[in-house]
């Protein structure tokens, strides 16, 4: 199978520096007592998704493919939530639809929000 | 007017406690990580908050009980097992109320309106797979299962299908046909299970419980006191080649 175009299947540090937490949900639920087979943030995921195929900025077919190819070359042991997740994100940097900076920069937005007390 | 209720408006004694449900109490880099996608996503334009708050509702709003349903009616109203055969998409609007122009209008990206229901007979079983991706009928069994997605369900369905079902648990008689209809991007399918014995006089919302998911992929079969799928993944031995694997 050939590779899909404009994805870059080098590792991406953001992007590695959270597969390295460890965090997964599979791990995570039974430590809190969740017994939630899915994230909260999964269906945000799914609709994520359809909004970009619709939109045509990235069609079903090549997140599906690149999905697959990502899931085996680099994110292989991470479970599915997350490994759809960190495969979207690497694709759309590949695709330069988000640059990995601005990612960065957000992320610490968000978090900062979200611990507000 | 509202038909919610809070605790504070109840006026009734449930005469027990309401212990909270157990959370995640931390906030993981993926949860965040997504977010913060989305958010940027939708300040360079790609889509609007308002349609992924559209999609992620129709996605919470779908399940397999749509299926489970449709079966159980099928099975006990001939008239609407036809059209159930002879139209799918009308069959589900007639007889469930579900539209698959939702939520669009004209669907999802990902869900085709045309959808196939595959009678099985004593002689003949059907099986559902995408050998291309992943599709799969969402607006009425929901979001596909992992194994489903997995590249060894997809790949060696289609080669060695009794092998892989006798993997789920399905042993299939030799004498019994056995058709693989992979799904594409123009057309879902789903399978209509043959009703079991021992289910005389049974309702439809007795029927209903025991149409899970994997009947109607085909990897299972309906049986009275069957209620729940349970089966591991397995990982492929030889993953997908990729003339750009990442080093180590």
């Amino acid at each position: 199978m050939s590779a899909t175009p404009d994805v870059d299947y080098s590792r991406i540090t953001l992007l590695e520096t959270i597969r390295r937490q460890g965090k997964e949900w599979d791990t995570l639920a039974p430590r809190y007592g969740v017994t939630n087979p899915n994230p909260p943030w999964k269906t945000s995921l799914v609709g994520m998704c359809d909004c970009l195929a619709t939109g045509g900025s990235l069609p079903a077919l090549d997140r599906r493919k690149a999905e697959d190819e990502l899931g085996n070359a680099v994110y292989s042991e991470v479970p599915a939530p997350e490994r759809e997740l960190l495969a979207l994100v690497h694709t759309m940097l590949s695709r330069g639809l988000v640059t990995e900076g601005e990612l960065a920069a957000r992320m610490r937005t968000v978090r900062s929000r979200l611990e507000v007390v | 007017m509202s038909t919610g209720h809070t605790h504070d408006d109840h006026d009734h004694d449930h005469g027990h406690e309401h212990p909270a449900a157990p959370m995640v109490d931390e906030i993981t880099d993926y949860e965040i990580l997504e977010i913060a996608v989305r958010e940027l996503a939708i300040e360079h334009g790609l889509f609007t908050a308002e349609d992924h708050r559209r999609f992620t509702e129709w996605a919470e709003s779908v399940g397999p009980i749509n299926g489970s349903r449709l079966v159980a009616k099928a099975w006990t109203d001939p008239a609407f097992k036809a059209l159930v055969l002879e139209d799918g998409v009308k069959a589900c609007k007639e007889g469930l109320g579900l539209d698959w122009a939702e939520p669009t209008g004209f669907g999802t990206p990902s869900d085709y309106t045309n959808f196939v229901v595959l009678e099985n007979t004593p002689t003949l079983h059907h099986i559902i797979v995408c050998t291309l991706c992943s599709c799969y009928p969402r607006p009425i069994l929901g979001m596909s299962p992992e194994w489903y997605r997995t590249t060894n369900y997809r790949r060696r369905l289609v080669r060695w299908p009794r092998e892989v079902l006798a993997e789920f648990g399905l042993i299939v008689p030799p004498e019994v046909e056995i058709r693989v209809e992979d799904s594409n991007q123009k057309c879902r399918f789903m399978v209509l299970p043959v009703r079991p014995e021992g289910t005389e006089n049974w309702t439809e919302e007795q029927l209903t419980a025991i149409v899970t998911r994997d009947c109607m992929i085909g990897v299972a079969l309906p049986r009275p006191g069957r209620t729940a799928d349970v089966h591991p993944i397995h990982k492929a031995r030889r993953p997908v080649e990729s003339s750009q694997r990442a080093a180590e």
